[in-house]
């Protein structure tokens, strides 16, 4: 049975449909690659997952479970963790901090729990953790990255939604995230990977799916897509990629 | 010298009340976007519930308090669910709309039970006040500072120490965020409607002797309040504190040495005045939000 399972939906924003009928599965333990160009409806399909958005028709299964309609607190209490675009920690709170909301979906762990597991972010991030009393305002944007990963790592999900997590990063901190989400999925989190940067993505991927105008066009093993002509047309920067 | 001193230990007293009228002006702005216009009727609503409960009913002064208090708790959660819920979803204007609603609805509703009287208070402690060197500390003033700097205090506590302290500042950050970490943001954000009502609520109890209680003192409280916001920094914590005791402190002085007629006036000309010259307040940044 795979993990997440999204069977046709369409999600409108206002009266604009995004997506058109989106189907994809996720098995447990793949690290799965949604790819297309801007507007193809990639951060639609997570916000639909996570419950920020609900599709007018069509089932999300997370488990076997339907969680269409469900707010975004339940979701994420079920075990589906979202890393949204834009990293989005909170500014005015301190490294620290961030990291330890990111487990107010559990049920209140002990202060022991809960100090072992921020140890356990600053050993997969070393680099924020001479930050961890600052605040995250004053943080540079793979420093921001990385706390938001940390955060989203300590709702300790089963399902891992991760947004663009290499936009605007500079190239080496780009092939440290993309180190640290295989990391993760060594750990046994299972990862849905929304990227503009298809080749990156395809090479820690098992699986892609390429959307376009709210559809799938294309999907298969992330090897083969790495070596379709179009997929390398449209987004690998052509045939020398 | 000594009469500086006098006026100073006054104003930090008027302004302790616009102090944490304004507190709950700018929690409720931090969670929901939203300039509440009836926060001085929380203040007016539980000075009148005081009334009800410590003079009509005869209950001992300190438990009247408690059931003020108790009756601002409900109060918020009336308020936050009857006039900011529905509209939650909806853009800032048709909430502030709904809080303007909802004041003029609360005043005419205290009017129709009450009728249009004001009424007096009597202080929260026995004693008048006593005499330190020059300067008369008055019991009721006492009363105030203390009980605003334990409410600073406590508040400051809960926000740092707690986690559903730091629950609330990441719903007052980014509310969708929030949510999608687990944070139970409809239960924050009703919590915030509860707390500034029971701020409103202490401030009209405690300024009930010494202002009349009437259906109007809201008004002009949450105005001052408001100014107070400004002064300090528009959205800032520490702002609206410091912003409330500066204001208080120089409407003291200008009707000492100004004019007592125009007392009401001196807080909207350093108003006016701020935004002149400095509209970002004491605490404020130029830039609003860093991302």
């Amino acid at each position: 049975m795979p993990l997440l399972d999204i069977d046709r939906i369409h999600t409108f924003h206002g009266r604009v449909e995004a997506l058109s009928g989106v189907s994809l599965s996720v098995e447990p333990g793949e690290i799965v690659a949604l790819l297309g160009a801007n507007g193809a409806g990639k951060t639609t399909t997570l916000r639909s997952v996570s419950g920020l958005l609900t599709p007018q028709s069509g089932a999300i299964r997370f488990d076997g479970k339907p969680i269409t309609g469900l707010s975004p607190e339940a979701i994420v209490r079920m075990g589906v963790s979202h890393v949204p675009e834009g990293r989005r920690v909170f500014p005015g709170l301190t490294v620290v901090e961030n990291i330890i909301l990111g487990a107010s979906n559990r049920r209140r762990p002990s202060r022991r729990r809960m100090a072992e597991d921020v140890e356990d972010m600053f050993g997969l991030f070393p680099e924020i953790r001479p930050f961890s009393d600052t605040l995250c305002w004053k943080l540079s944007g793979g420093q921001l990255q990385m706390v938001a990963l940390a955060r989203g790592l300590m709702a300790q999900p089963r399902l891992l939604l991760l947004d663009e997590p290499s936009l605007g990063l500079a190239p080496l901190i780009i092939q440290q995230v993309f180190r640290i989400v295989q990391e993760i999925r060594k750990r046994g989190t299972t990862v849905l990977l929304v990227e503009q940067n298809a080749h990156m993505a395809l090479s820690i991927a098992d699986r892609g799916y390429v959307l376009e105008t709210g559809r799938v066009v294309l999907q298969g093993d992330a090897q083969r897509l790495a070596h379709n002509d179009d997929v390398k047309a449209a987004y690998l920067g052509g045939r020398t990629a | 010298m000594d009469i500086l001193l006098q006026l100073t230990f006054a104003g930090i007293g008027m302004g302790s009340i616009y102090a944490l009228v304004a507190l709950g002006l700018v929690l409720i702005y931090r969670a929901t976007s939203v300039v509440n216009f009836a926060q001085g009727d929380f203040a007016m609503f539980a000075a009148f519930l005081m009334v009800l409960a410590h003079l009509h009913l005869g209950l001992p002064y300190w438990a009247s308090f408690l059931v003020a208090l108790a009756g601002m708790v409900a109060f918020g959660l009336i308020f936050n669910y009857g006039v900011y819920y529905p509209l939650r979803n909806r853009s800032y204007l048709p909430v502030l709309i709904s809080t303007l609603g909802a004041s003029i609805v609360i005043q005419n509703s205290v009017l129709a039970a009450y009728g249009p009287h004001p009424a007096n208070l009597p202080g929260a402690l026995s004693f008048q006040g006593f005499q330190v060197g020059s300067v008369f500390l008055d019991g009721q003033y006492l009363v105030i500072i203390a009980a605003t700097a334990a409410l600073v205090l406590l508040q400051h506590l809960f926000f740092e120490k707690t986690i559903v302290g730091k629950q609330l500042q990441a719903t007052s950050q980014d509310k969708e965020m929030a949510s999608l970490l687990g944070v139970p943001v409809k239960i924050m954000i009703a919590i915030t409607f509860i707390y500034s009502a029971v701020l409103g609520g202490v401030a009209g109890v405690l300024v009930g002797p010494i202002i009349y209680v009437s259906i109007g003192m809201g008004g002009a409280i949450a105005l001052k309040a408001f100014a107070a916001t400004i002064i300090g920094g528009f959205g800032d914590i520490k702002g609206a504190i410091i912003g409330g005791v500066v204001l208080g402190i120089i409407e003291t002085f200008g009707a000492a040495f100004i004019s007592v007629p125009y007392k009401d006036a001196f807080a909207f000309i350093v108003l006016f005045a701020f935004l002149m010259v400095r509209p970002q307040g004491i605490f404020g940044e130029k830039i609003a939000e860093k991302a």
